[in-house]
This record gives structure tokens, C-alpha cells and sequence, in this order.
């Protein structure tokens, strides 16, 4: 590795861009097999009801149709576990949110198996439907209860039952709880205490360091408020899909899947579907977008229909099945109380988080309640939070899972605290902000961090000085996020021609096969045009892990730069061997290889290459090995500062300038980081001003379209000026940081806030629409007899109670009973309970 | 019901298809005549993944019946680039990093050209009202839209040199008829 870097920081071209502006990339959607089904899923007509009987005969008789499958096709073979989403993509004996799959068709084409659906007869018997968390929570609230839950199972969503009444205290596995493993952040499920315990819960967590009835005690300034946030899609364009073709002679399922994670698609389908893991094959073509979202949700249903119709089957989801049931962002009410000195230091966070994670466990609920209180140096902290289940389609993860939930709550706090004492938004954070050494709510130290690096650069940026008028105020939030670290392997292989091959098995989502090539040229000290980068299947590719928690480019990046040292070591034993001279001596460039102390002798690289795959080859081939164990913690800190000017009559928002920063160690490829920080940066302002999936009472969604459910479009945007901040960590590829999500995280937080500052009014619920700010601002005086939109939730009817409420309060003292609950099938790492000291 | 013969010229091409008459223009081009370089994201007309040209003006082809193309031109992003040499507008998309996952690409990139068709010096609201039907989820906009104001004033420099732009290869399906 060079001192001096010439490609790795530079801004470079997508090495898949000139397959993607020709139209030619393939895309999971564009997969076509010979004998190729088309399938579609017909959907519970209720959000809650027992299937009593579905008679498909008059299905099977249509022309075309070729099977047609329901709950009672299921593999016999494997025991299911149907308290998690990943295991129920099939409804059987009930269904729990609208649109749930109760059957599937397979026909010659989409059309015919779409006219299908309507000649398969359901019989349900609806009922009662809860879509509020908090009613979901009240003692008297109906149960949502899936199949094989016993009583002991029951315990965790409803304990009626207190087995003891001492005080106890939950140990959290301090390594790893809390860093963005998505779907690995272990849960406490704990047992709550038999009075008023509330409901449906899924899953219980609490966070405590010192007394919070002591900081409150000493505070100067105590502020405490609730905020809600809607339920929002990740909003990928490329619809959910599948494509499998299941090989009777073999046993042998193939999958081409549009995921984020190939691996863990391929485990979770062979777990389900009851086959060994090398009999199931995961393919995967270019991915249109995951953000969290493309994690097992639709192989498994279509894997079994092709076993059962004995052809190649392809599922793609609608739109209106994107927004009616497939796996987004989850909605929560959080009640948060902090409290500051009259200097601006903080004292205490008390919150009560509740996290509507629809009809089964699955949301960032413990780390919605960590990241409430990680970036701020909060000396003492009680966070009780409560993933609660109703009849709505269950969540999964996006981008900073629960990060923008987390940061709207606390950076409105922390902006009304700042006011109070005086202090300017940038002041209060510099002086309150989290860094190495402190203690996370969960109990893990604090990694170097770069907020500080963060706020000073972005205390430098001219937005500053940009004048504000009338109705016009500008906004600050930040935000962190752990990220996930690997472990990962990659092979860099020498071809014929000269060029270098990296090989691998993660995703390419946000352009990290770019990232790969500039890395691999860097360290074989060889030019760009050198290098391809090819990710292979699970069959042939060496591991990588899920395209999520950001971690590609940062724990692959790793096994890229051992797999390039590798064959670099290689290439240089034979030069030197068969140049006589020592390893030291050897260049490399475009054409070939040289000595430079014996002028004669050089070889161009397929001269090379014959020495070591030819026919007579005297030498190995060169075949470079990377395989690296996980990675330290790097965590991303970003920030955001918004500009708005709200109409006074309206209430529409208009954005004027937007500048976002963050913290990514190193930038590998300046272009794509920019583009994820900016990409970021509009998502978090796309849920913060009008995304939300709305329900009726009936739970289905009202605006299952995108005409209804409004995402950012180029005309409501400025351009976005990204700051890209290095401050290098210890353990990535050439100082890299965790990149990808950070920066959806602080957007909501900064518009609130700029809105509260353009017109004196706090906003406490998300989408801001037009709507709630012309309310703030006395506007709309008949809003809610003119609302259409679904019934607001109701007030927490526990708000958290004053000083004094330490942790034997009401859910003070849960048991922990060491049960933990499978988040979309995996198993989340175990959570041990012990007695408080 | 009977399949409609329709007859219409596909990037520069004339054809002649026999399909369902209830069937989209989207769905004959991508299922039946292999171009599904335009995509399906919505299937409503609201996302503009499935943007292609007919007789030059952009339309959103999921809402157009393939019958409708009768006798009339029209142009896939497959059919923008001529001889294997990309035009300005997608050297612009590769070096100003105006795409990221690719699937809203082609939307964006037909509606660009239709766009600098009519328009050869757009402020940068017009090239956002031009793209305003265009959806993308990956960029927040901000690279597309200096990629088509750099396509409409730096046309010149953007010339394909395809042999400086790294291209990946694509052994993607190991089986299969891709």
C-alpha cells in the first residue's frame, strides 16, 4: 500500500453505470426463465380474523392456472415458527394484518393468475382489530395471538403472572446490543409486574444509568413532551421480487431474488422451506433499492410455489401491495422528559418509547431507545420501551432502523433546552455532545466518534450567514448510528489479460463494487482500468456479509485490501524469482512487469499470466485471498441544517437550502459518498414532511399508492450540499467509516426545528404537513371535522409520571425471564437477567 | 378476445406484434420484446420508471395499451445510444454520478433527452419540472440534476470514451438463459 493515494478518495464513475444509463443492467425484475410462471398472492380481506376454510377448486379449474397454494401446503417437514413474519408468509388458521397472503396462484401469465384470485373462496371469521399501540397496550385490549403461542409464550406479550416482586435489574450482552446488527440487536423480553400490565407486547426493554430522580432534582431547565411518528415505506422502486426454479431431480432450489442480503436469503429459505442450505441457490441480479427492506420477504412463498408447481415461478410485488403488506418503517410514540443547568449541561432523559411494530416482532425498538440518548452525554438515563403489536403489516428495517424516530424526539428536546438557557443550537450540542469514552445508554463505551468533527465543520459553512426573512428560520439536528462490521472474505484472481478479478459476494447497493476496483487498484499499485470487479452466487462466491448496516464498503473493503496484498505478494515472489532479483526491485504498471535494476528484464502481463496458468507454467496461479473477522464498532455522526420558509396562511413548507454533513472516515470514492449523503438526507426530509401510510379503521392502508403516499419529487428539493468529514477509524479500509445510513437520521429533527424557528410553533408529530403547522398556527380551526386522514392515536393514557419514578416504578421492576424473540426468524442473541447488586 | 396486430417503429425499427389488446405497451416491450431497460414501479403512471418516447414526447408507457402504438415511433433508452456510443445525456449520468441503484435510470434519462430536445438551455427548474414525474429513491435528486444541466451546457466534453469508463462484467446468472 502506497503512502500517497492516487484512486482510493477520488471521485469515480459506477463501474455498473454504463450498463445502467443503456437500460441494459438486469434487474430481478427482468429475470425470464423458460416455462416462467407469473404469481400472484391473494390477500387477507380482514386485518385480524380466524381463516375458517379456503376452498380453491374453482382457482384450479381456470385455464392457465397451474397451482394454487395455501396455508395448509406449508412444508409438513418443518416446524414453523409463527409468532415471527419470516416464517408466516403463508397465513394458516389466522391472519393478522390486511392483505396478509392467505393463498398464492401460479399461471401461464400474470393476468390469469390476477383473474384467479378472484374465484378462491375465504371464509374468515373477523376479529377485533387493534391499530393503535397504545389501546393495543390497555389491560382490557383483545389479544393479537398467533398460532402455537402457549401461556408461557403469552407471558411476554401479556404477563399476568409476577413470579416474584423483587427488584431486578436487566445485563444486557454490553458487546452488541445496540450496534445496527439489523435484525441481531438483542431484545430483553421482559416479564412486566402483574398489576396493569400492559398487552401485545412484543418484546420490553429498560435503560438505566444513575438516577434520574437526582438529575431532575438538580436541573434548571426540565422539559418533557410526546412525539409520534407515522408509519413510512422505504420506498426502493424496484418492487419486491422473486424468481425461483425448483429442480425435482436434484432437490435443488435456485433463486433469483432481489436482496440485500444473499446469504442470509439463502439460510432463511432453506430453513423454511425444510431443505439442507447447499441444496438452495441465491442469485442475485442488480437490486432497484432495499434500504433495510429486502430481507427474505418474498423467496420463501415463491420458492414453494415452484416445488409445488413444478416450474419456474416469478412473484413481483405492486405498489399497492408495497404499501399495504410488505415490511416498512415503524411508527412510535415517544414520551421523553430531559432536563439541563442553567449552563447548558445536561442532567438527566427519562422516556417511555412505544414502538408499533405492527403484527409481529421485528422493529429497532431497543435501538430507537439507545439512540435516544447516545449522542448526548447524559449522565443519568431511564429508557422503557415497549414494541407493541397490532394488526397492521409488521415492520422491518430502513435505513438508521429507528434513527429518525430516535432524533426527531431527542433534537427537539435538546433545541427547546438550548432556548431556554440561552445557548445557540450549535453551542448546546458542542457542548452536550457524546464522545470517545462516554457511555451509551446500553452500556457500551463510546468508539472515537466524529460529531464534534461534525458541528465545527459544519460551524464553518456559509449557510450560517445566509440571511433569514419573515417566515423563514433555519434548523439543526444531528444524529449517530453503530453500523454493522462484517465479517467478510473476497478473492482477487489474475486473468489472462492482465486484469485483476474481485471477486464477491455482497450486494452492490450504493456502488461498493466501485469502491472495491479503486481499492484493489490501490493496492496493486495498478491502474483502474486493471481491475473488475464480479459478485457471484451463494454457490460460488466466497462469504460477504448483508448489504446493510452500511457495512460493505467497510468490513468487505478489508478482505479486498488482504485479498489484493495477497496476490500483489504472490505476483512479486514469482517476478522476482524468475527475474533474479529481489521483491523490492519489481514494478508494476498497465502493460506488464519490470525490474528496475536489469533493464531487460520485463514481461508483459499475459506473458506473466502463461508463467503461472499456461500450459508449461513454471509457477502457481496467482489467486489472492481475503478473508477478515469482524470489524471494530465506527460509528457515523452526521448533521444537518435546514433552511424553510413556511407560508403563514398554509402552512406549506418550503425548503431553501440544506446542508448535510457527516463523519465517514475516509470518503473511498468522493462522488458515491457525496450521492449517499445526499440520498440520505432526502429520505429523512421525505419522511419528516409528507410520508405516511395511513390507515383506516378497518386497517387498510388508505393511500396504497404513490400518487396518495408522497415522496420527495425533483421539484420539491433544493440541491444538497454534502460535507464529507474524516476523521479516520482504526479498523476500516484506509480509515473508512461506516457510510450509507447516518444521514437519513438528522433531516426530521432539523425541519422541525426550522419550522418551530420560522413560525414559534413545535410540531410533535411527523409527516409536518401543511395541515398540522397551519394548526400550530391557530389557522385551521375545523381541521379535525375536515380531516380525512385516519384517527390520530390517542394520548398516552400513562404518561410518564414527574420526578421520583426511578426504576421502582410502574415497569420499574420486569423480570427478565431470558427469553428472547426471534426477530423475522432469527434468533436475537440471548439476554441474560441477573439480580440487581 | 382476440390478439390485435400492432405495427409501429421501435428504435428506428419497424415492427409488427400480435398481442392481447388489454395489455400495456410496458408489458409487450419488456415481456415479449426483451427491452426491459424501462421499468415497472408503480404500474399507475405516478413513478416515471417506465418514461419512453413516443413520436418523441415522453409518456409513461405503463399507462399506455400497446394497441395505442400503432403507426407511431417509438423510443426505449435502449434505442438512445447509436453504434454502442452513449449520448451526452448518459455520459453525463456516469460521471456526474447521476444514478445510483439504476432502476429509475432510464425514466430519467429519456425524459432528459426530451427535455434538451425542446430545450437546449434549461434553468435548473426547468430541468426539474422536466424530471418531475420521475421518481428516484437513491440520489435525492441532486446529481441528476447537475448530470442533465451539464448534458445541455458542456455537451461538447461529453463525449463516450467507453475505454476510460470502467465497465463491469456481467457473469450474473451462472444459469439460465440470460
Amino acid at each position: 500500500m502506497t503512502a500517497e493515494l492516487t484512486i482510493v478518495g477520488k471521485p469515480m464513475p459506477r463501474v455498473d453505470a454504463r450498463d445502467k444509463v443503456t437500460g441494459k443492467a438486469v434487474f430481478g425484475v427482468d429475470v425470464q426463465l423458460p416455462g416462467m410462471l407469473a404469481m400472484k398472492v391473494l390477500g387477507s380481506a380482514y386485518a385480524h380474523a380466524e381463516i375458517v376454510s379456503i376452498d380453491t377448486s374453482r382457482a384450479r379449474k381456470l385455464p392457465g392456472v397451474v397451482a394454487v397454494i395455501t396455508g395448509d401446503d406449508l412444508p409438513h417437514n418443518v416446524e414453523l415458527n409463527f409468532g415471527s413474519r419470516g416464517h408466516s408468509f403463508l397465513a394458516k388458521h389466522k391472519a393478522f394484518f390486511y392483505g396478509q397472503p392467505v393463498a398464492a396462484v401460479a399461471a401461464v401469465d400474470i393476468h390469469t393468475a390476477e383473474e384467479a384470485l378472484k374465484y378462491i373462496d375465504v371464509k374468515y371469521r373477523p376479529l377485533p382489530i387493534l391499530l393503535d399501540p397504545l389501546e393495543a397496550m390497555k389491560p382490557d385490549a383483545p389479544l393479537i395471538q398467533h398460532m402455537g403461542e402457549g401461556a408461557s409464550e403469552m407471558s411476554m406479550h401479556n404477563a399476568d403472572v409476577a413470579e416474584d416482586d423483587e427488584d431486578h435489574t436487566e445485563e444486557l450482552d454490553k458487546e452488541d446490543i445496540g450496534d445496527s446488527d439489523i435484525r441481531e440487536a438483542a431484545e430483553l423480553a421482559s416479564e412486566a409486574q402483574a398489576e396493569a400490565a400492559p398487552r401485545n407486547v412484543a418484546s420490553h426493554i429498560v435503560f438505566k444509568q444513575g438516577d434520574v430522580a437526582k438529575g431532575f432534582a438538580e436541573s434548571d431547565v426540565v422539559i418533557e413532551n410526546t412525539y409520534r411518528l407515522a408509519q413510512v415505506h422505504q420506498g426502493y422502486l424496484e418492487l419486491q421480487n422473486a424468481t425461483a426454479n425448483w429442480d425435482a431431480v436434484n432437490q435443488q432450489l435456485t433463486l433469483w431474488v432481489s436482496t440485500q442480503a444473499q446469504f442470509y436469503e439463502r439460510q432463511h429459505a432453506a430453513e423454511v422451506l425444510g431443505l439442507p442450505i447447499h441444496k438452495v441457490k441465491v442469485i442475485t441480479p442488480e437490486v432497484g433499492g432495499g434500504f433495510g427492506a429486502k430481507f427474505g420477504l418474498v423467496a420463501p412463498l415463491v420458492g414453494l410455489m415452484s416445488m409445488k408447481a413444478g416450474r419456474p415461478v416469478q412473484h413481483i410485488y405492486t405498489r399497492h401491495e408495497e404499501l399495504q403488506a410488505s415490511n416498512p418503517a415503524p411508527a412510535s410514540v415517544i414520551t421523553i422528559k430531559t432536563g439541563c443547568k442553567k449552563d447548558g449541561t445536561l442532567t438527566a432523559i427519562e422516556a417511555k418509547v412505544v414502538v408499533d411494530t405492527g403484527a409481529y416482532s421485528g422493529s429497532p425498538m431497543s435501538i430507537i431507545c439507545i439512540m435516544l440518548a447516545a449522542p448526548y452525554k447524559f449522565p443519568n438515563i431511564f429508557i422503557d420501551g415497549y414494541e407493541v403489536l397490532t394488526n397492521k403489516q409488521s415492520v422491518a428495517a430502513y435505513r438508521a432502523p429507528g434513527g429518525p424516530n430516535s432524533s426527531f424526539a431527542i433534537e427537539q428536546q435538546i433545541d427547546i433546552m438550548a432556548n431556554e438557557v440561552g445557548m445557540s443550537a450549535l453551542e448546546f450540542r458542542l457542548l452536550n455532545g457524546s464522545e470517545e469514552g462516554y457511555t451509551r445508554p446500553d452500556g457500551t463505551p463510546q468508539p472515537k466518534i466524529g460529531l464534534r468533527a461534525v458541528l465545527n465543520a459544519l460551524a464553518r459553512h456559509p449557510i450560517w450567514k445566509e440571511p433569514l426573512g419573515p417566515n423563514q428560520g433555519r434548523g439543526l439536528a444531528i444524529g449517530g448510528w453503530g453500523g454493522g462490521r462484517g465479517p467478510a472474505s473476497a478473492i482477487v484472481k489474475l486473468e489472462g489479460d492482465g486484469t485483476f478479478e474481485v471477486v464477491v459476494g455482497t450486494v452492490d447497493l450504493t456502488g461498493t463494487n466501485t469502491s472495491f476496483a479503486q481499492i484493489a487498484a490501490e493496492v496493486l499499485g495498478l491502474p483502474i482500468s486493471k481491475i473488475h470487479v464480479t459478485r457471484l452466487d451463494t454457490e460460488t462466491a466466497p462469504f460477504g456479509p448483508a448489504a446493510g448496516g452500511s457495512q460493505v464498503t467497510y468490513s468487505m473493503g478489508v478482505a479486498v485490501i488482504e485479498a489484493a496484498k495477497d496476490a500483489r505478494s504472490q505476483v512479486l515472489k514469482v517476478a522476482a524469482k524468475e527475474f533474479d532479483t529481489t521483491e523490492d526491485d519489481i514494478v508494476l504498471d498497465e502493460v506488464g512487469l519490470r525490474s528496475q535494476s536489469k533493464p531487460d528484464k520485463k514481461l508483459s502481463w499475459p506473458q506473466f499470466q502463461e508463467t503461472t496458468s499456461g500450459w508449461t507454467a513454471k509457477y502457481a496461479p496467482v489467486l489472492g485471498r481475503g478473508s477478515v473477522e469482524r470489524r471494530k464498532g465506527a460509528p457515523g455522526y452526521a448533521a444537518c441544517v435546514a433552511d424553510v420558509e413556511v407560508d403563514p396562511l398554509t402552512g406549506y413548507v418550503k425548503i431553501l437550502r440544506v446542508v448535510a454533513a457527516q463523519d465517514v472516515g475516509k470518503a473511498i470514492n468522493r462522488m458515491s459518498v457525496e450521492g449517499q449523503l445526499q440520498g440520505g438526507t432526502v429520505q429523512g426530509i421525505g419522511l419528516a414532511l409528507w410520508e405516511e401510510i395511513m390507515y383506516g379503521a378497518d386497517g387498510r392502508v388508505r393511500n396504497a399508492s404513490l400518487l396518495d403516499y408522497r415522496k420527495a419529487t425533483p421539484r420539491d428539493l433544493p440541491l444538497i450540499d454534502a460535507v464529507i468529514v474524516e476523521q479516520a477509524s482504526d479498523d476500516g479500509p484506509f480509515g473508512a467509516k461506516i457510510v450509507g445510513e447516518p444521514s437519513i437520521i438528522p433531516p426530521a429533527g432539523a425541519l422541525a426545528n426550522a419550522v418551530a424557528a420560522a413560525t414559534g410553533k413545535r410540531i410533535f408529530e411527523l409527516p409536518l404537513t401543511a395541515e398540522r403547522i397551519a394548526r400550530a398556527m391557530g389557522r385551521v380551526q375545523e381541521y379535525d371535522a375536515m380531516t380525512t386522514t385516519a384517527p390520530t392515536l390517542t394520548p398516552d393514557p400513562s404518561p410518564i409520571r414527574g420526578e421520583g419514578r426511578g426504576r421502582n416504578g410502574r415497569n420499574g421492576h420486569g423480570r427478565t425471564n431470558g427469553k428472547v424473540k426471534t426477530t423475522n426468524g432469527r434468533a436475537s442473541r440471548k439476554a441474560t437477567a441477573r439480580k440487581a447488586r | 378476445m382476440e390478439q390485435t396486430t400492432i405495427r409501429f417503429t421501435l428504435n428506428d425499427r419497424p415492427i409488427t406484434h400480435a398481442a392481447m389488446p388489454y395489455r400495456t405497451l410496458l408489458e409487450v416491450l419488456r415481456d415479449d420484446l426483451g427491452l426491459t431497460g424501462s421499468k415497472e414501479g408503480c404500474g399507475t403512471g405516478d413513478c416515471g420508471a417506465c418514461t419512453l418516447l413516443l413520436d418523441g414526447k415522453p409518456v409513461t408507457s405503463c399507462l399506455v395499451l400497446a394497441a395505442e402504438a400503432d403507426g407511431r415511433k417509438v423510443t426505449t433508452v435502449e434505442g438512445l445510444a447509436k453504434d454502442g456510443k452513449l449520448t451526452p445525456v448518459q455520459v453525463a449520468f456516469i460521471r456526474y454520478g447521476g444514478l445510483q441503484c439504476g432502476i429509475c435510470t432510464s425514466g430519467f434519462i429519456v425524459a432528459a433527452h426530451a427535455l434538451l430536445e425542446s430545450n437546449k438551455t434549461p434553468s435548473e427548474a426547468d430541468v426539474r419540472a422536466a424530471i418531475g414525474g420521475n421518481l428516484c429513491r437513491c440520489t435525492g435528486y441532486d446529481k441528476i440534476v447537475r448530470a442533465i444541466l451539464a448534458a445541455a451546457y458542456d455537451e461538447g466534453e461529453l463525449v463516450d470514451e467507453s475505454a476510460s469508463m470502467p465497465v463491469m462484467e456481467k457473469p450474473l446468472f451462472t444459469e439460465g438463459p440470460m
